[in-house]
């Protein structure tokens, strides 16, 4: 099967306070911005992280309420806009096409439609390339004038679904998503699910919860030490910490969570292993579910279940 | 249909019993297999059988390297390629080698000897799927690199190699090295892995290979395999340092035979449409080894 979704794109999320917000996603997680503009009467900040070419990777829309807007995955071809498109529709999935800048600037073509469980996903293809910041000659390794943590690039996201194994279903049947571990219940039904593209532990993953809630998006981190330093300057801007740096079970890798200023989770990341297409996916059972999600406590707050946005 | 990613390296030694230790107890690979002229190793975490096949034969040397193809029918679409390119291919049948089913070598135009298989038999990794620890027991030896991750071989014709690696295996350039006349020099190649490079060709002879590298998380794992390499006596070529070209950081080493090996973490995530990275004759030294900017001529002369 040919590399159609390739990885995520970006996020938009909804933020009360839209200054607040931009200060911290620029100053202290380290984007930069790199457009503005006023949708359906909402204004909205366009970020991107250092090493990311494309226009954007997440975007602020003023909203009375935090949370996720939508979830876009970057597409190889414009012809797997059809791809999906036919799939999708002969599945009974309403589907809407956007032209190239037609959502917003930079932004390339796109279909939309919703999950079972709510959320809004976006398949885009063509985004407008900016560039990262290091010339295409010589390049140095890493740019010389980031501020904050400057993460290279968005990871992965990590959503809520009351029905997690419609959701998985959805990702896998359709849009073609792999399954690499999963957390069953003593029932034997699926607690949560972790599904890949980038044959990488997950691009995006499930937790059983509200419809349409966001439990966080993610940033890569090159190693540990990064996630040692990132926790510094987070303490230093007086963020609050949800999880301090740890390891997950689940996909070995490294961690940190935190809240941004209205509430809405994020994480730095790194680690994780190759996952080829034929990938035997791993199983948790229910009483590992401590160690799964938290290697080392083995035990997992309940604001971590039960905090989302 | 395409090239997924480095399967396994198919090296000779003439002593296979010194190879072997410095494999298991240095590199702390895992000997999966051993026979009277032949051993079989893989890292902890790879779930096929092995990634590194060493025979016994007077003269070191490369007998081969293979690259597991994306679907089981790739085998047949590449078949047809390599022939109308003009490169012989045969088939290797099902019993005939190890660890893998069908498969198909040929000749790449800089004389190495290429593999592609999708068969690869799955043994496991160390871990297990069924509530698996994140790391593997502490008592490992060596270094214990989770995976193989790619390999550089040499071309006098850099620009013929690389053309047959993209235009026919369907490989992208992620960087390349140009000299004053725009020729390539060395160019950095990746398949399905999103990454920097899979294999890489450097100006020199034909049929040589220059090394293959293993993964390591990050780069407090390459400090601690340096430590590893100098208790055990191991000659380092280079680093532990930073490359300018895939920004990977890196140690380089000698086998106890003289094959180079690498460890290699780092690096970026690329695209399909991500645009190709030059580096200039003039920023070369920069481009190998970022902080020693320097050319060095045993890492440029020196090959299996």
């Amino acid at each position: 099967m040919p590399d159609r979704i390739l990885r995520l794109q970006h996020v938009e999320v909804r933020v009360p306070d839209l200054e607040l917000c931009a200060a911290y996603y620029t100053e202290v997680l380290g984007l930069i911005e790199t457009a503005r503009d006023v949708r359906d009467g909402a204004e909205r900040v366009f970020l991107k992280c250092w090493d990311e070419q494309e226009h954007h990777s997440v975007v602020l829309r003023q909203a009375p309420t935090y949370g996720l807007d939508h979830m876009s995955f970057k597409v190889a071809e414009a012809a797997d806009l059809d791809h999906f498109t036919t799939k999708l529709e002969t599945a009974g999935v309403a589907v809407k096409r956007y032209a190239a800048r037609e959502l917003g600037p930079g932004w390339g073509e796109a279909i939309r439609f919703d999950a079972p469980s709510g959320h809004l996903v976006e398949l885009v293809h063509g985004m407008e390339r900016v560039g990262n910041m290091l010339p295409m000659t010589n390049p140095p390794p890493r740019p010389q004038d980031l501020v904050g943590i400057a993460p290279p690039r968005l990871d992965h996201v990590f959503v809520m679904a009351e029905d997690v194994e419609a959701f998985t279903a959805f990702f896998t049947g359709l849009l073609e998503f792999r399954l690499t571990e999963q957390i069953l219940a003593n029932d034997g039904h699926q607690l949560a699910t972790f599904l890949e593209r980038s044959h990488t532990p997950h691009d995006v993953a499930v937790i059983t919860g509200p419809n349409g809630g966001l439990h966080h998006f993610a940033f890569w981190m090159d190693d540990w030490n990064g996630i040692r330093e990132a926790a510094d300057t987070l303490a230093y801007h007086g963020v609050q910490i949800d999880v301090a740096p740890t390891r997950h079970g689940v996909t070995r890798g490294y961690t940190t969570y935190f809240f941004d200023p209205v509430g809405n989770r994020n994480e730095l990341f790194t680690g994780g292993y190759w996952v080829d297409p034929d990938f035997e996916p791993i199983t948790w059972t229910e009483e590992e579910m401590g160690r799964a999600i938290f290697y080392y406590h083995r035990e997992v707050n309940e604001r971590f279940f039960t905090v989302h946005s | 249909m395409g090239i997924l990613r480095l399967a396994h390296v198919d090296v000779r030694t003439p002593d296979l019993d010194l190879s072997a230790a410095y494999y298991s107890e240095v590199m702390g690979l895992q000997q999966v297999l051993r026979t009277d002229d032949t051993a079989y190793f893989k890292c902890w975490d790879e779930e096929d059988h092995h990634s590194l096949r060493m025979r016994y034969h007077p003269r070191t040397g490369l007998d081969s390297f293979t690259f597991r193809v994306e679907a089981e029918d790739d085998l047949h679409d590449f078949e047809k390629r390599v022939e109308a390119y003009g490169c012989p291919t045969t088939r290797v049948s099902r019993g005939e080698a190890v660890g893998q089913g069908e498969s198909l070598r040929f000749e790449v135009p800089s004389g190495q000897v290429m593999e592609l298989v999708w068969d690869l038999e799955k043994t496991g990794g160390l871990l297990g799927k069924h509530n698996p620890a994140p790391v593997p027991p502490p008592d490992l030896p060596g270094i214990a690199p989770p995976r193989i991750d790619h390999l550089l071989v040499n071309a006098e014709e850099v620009a013929e190699a690389a053309t047959f690696f993209t235009e026919v295996l369907g490989l992208r350039i992620t960087e390349q090295v140009l000299d004053g006349n725009g020729h390539q020099l060395g160019v950095w190649l990746a398949g399905r892995t999103n990454s920097p490079h899979d294999i890489a060709i450097v100006n020199g002879p034909n049929g040589a290979l220059h090394h293959w590298a293993y993964w390591l998380d990050d780069w407090d794992q390459i400090r601690k395999a340096a430590d590893t390499l100098a208790y055990n006596g191991v000659q380092i070529d280079q680093g532990p340092t930073r490359h300018g070209v895939t920004r990977g950081n890196t140690i380089y080493f000698f086998d106890p035979l003289g094959i180079r090996n690498e460890v290699f973490t780092g690096g970026y995530w690329v695209d399909p449409d991500s645009e190709i990275i030059t580096w200039t004759e003039h920023e070369f030294g920069k481009g190998l080894f970022y902080y020693e900017n320097v050319v060095s001529q045993r890492f440029l002369r020196m090959h299996t």
